[in-house]
């Protein structure tokens, strides 16, 4: 019944319902687990992915595909757009950071995307020989909106992206600073930096709540790297594809 | 929320023009060109900075809902990440740490002045 349910036609009533059920369903799971995360304070306490780990087995067990599930909650998928446009009012509130040392971020931040894109997408071509996830790994140091969408233009796998995306940031954001102390990496603007560059928005606010100014800069690093990788990423990926296969 | 139609807008109006720009030139997804035009006009004063800040604020405070529905996806790949897994964690662990060491060693020979460090 259930399974009959779930997975009827999107356009008779019934199809509306379970879309409907499906959706409200994501948004209550994901508003829980927000809510448990600001109650505990715990950074691994994720949202989206405490709402994953309780959509998948609920999924499984009702027997609902995939395809399903993807079409029930399209409209949830479709605001992913607007808040990734969103994302240009922190850029504009860091632009004075970034326009007093632009040429020095951006060469850095050119070669570090360029770096973090070839090692992924080689170690993955290497071990795994499989071009669409490749794709979805070598995107993995931006933060999610522009890491799926990017995925999803380059044609690679964008299931695996926000994963990838989350193991980035929690190895970075717990394990990096200590990392960087050890390499003598001491100021603020280069903790700041590594720390934004290579673990996103996961590493942003686990180094605000140390330091606001070293959060400041990850914020600056997370934000160009986005937009370097937005550029970069369809010109190399490319021709990666062609030296790999 | 104070000022969530102003933001509305905005947003839909920036991103109206990444879909534009997208459709004629492509390149970059048309979400990335509404977020580089966002800023522009924002830059630009031709957007209240005051008028989007709270709106704006609650927008990435919950944006992580939005990709749910991508990364339930994960559910076809179990056999990919039984046979994989490792592997996967393995080399995105490996590739973040070389990105932070680059970073990290770049910037604190190229970017730190003596005032800076702490």
């Amino acid at each position: 019944m259930l399974i009959d349910y779930f997975n009827t036609s999107p356009y008779t009533t019934a199809g509306i319902m379970s879309s409907l059920s499906l959706s409200l369903l994501t948004l209550l799971l994901y508003q829980g687990a927000a809510w448990l995360q600001q109650k505990c304070q715990l950074i691994w306490l994720n949202p989206m992915l405490l709402t994953i780990v309780f959509l998948v087995p609920f999924l499984l067990y009702s027997q609902i595909d995939y395809q399903s599930y993807r079409q029930a909650t399209q409209f949830i998928h479709a605001l992913l757009e607007p808040a990734t446009v969103a994302l240009g009012f922190p850029l504009y509130q860091q632009i004075n950071t970034i326009k007093r040392h632009w040429q020095q971020l951006i060469s850095l931040l050119v070669l570090g995307v360029i770096i973090v894109i070839t090692l992924s997408f080689a170690a993955t071509m290497l071990l795994i020989h499989q071009t669409e996830i490749a794709i979805a790994l070598s995107l993995k140091s931006v933060t999610t909106p522009i890491g799926i969408a990017l995925t999803e233009q380059l044609s690679g796998d964008s299931s695996i992206t926000p994963f990838a995306i989350i193991i980035a940031g929690f190895s970075g954001a717990l394990l990096g600073p200590s990392w960087l102390r050890l390499l003598n990496v001491h100021s603020k603007i280069a903790t700041g930096l590594a720390i934004g560059a290579a673990s996103h928005v996961i590493g942003s606010i686990v180094l605000t709540k140390q330091n606001a100014s070293m959060g400041a800069y990850s914020s600056v690093a997370l934000i160009l790297s986005a937009v370097l990788t937005a550029f970069i990423a369809p010109l190399l990926i490319p021709l990666l594809i062609t030296l790999f296969t | 929320m104070k000022n969530i139609l102003y933001t509305a807008i905005a947003i839909g109006f920036c991103l109206g023009l990444g879909k534009l720009v997208n459709f004629y030139f492509s390149g970059l997804p048309s979400s990335l060109y509404g977020m580089i035009f966002y800023c522009l006009l924002l830059q630009l004063s031709w957007l209240n900075p005051e008028k989007v800040s709270q709106a704006n604020h609650w927008i990435i405070k919950n944006m992580g809902v939005c990709f749910v529905p991508a990364a339930v996806g994960v559910i076809n790949h179990f056999d990919l990440l039984k046979q994989h897994g490792f592997t996967i964690v393995l080399s995105i662990f490996f590739t973040t740490f070389a990105l932070l060491t680059f970073v990290g060693l770049a910037a604190e020979r190229y970017l730190t002045k003596p005032d800076e460090h702490g």
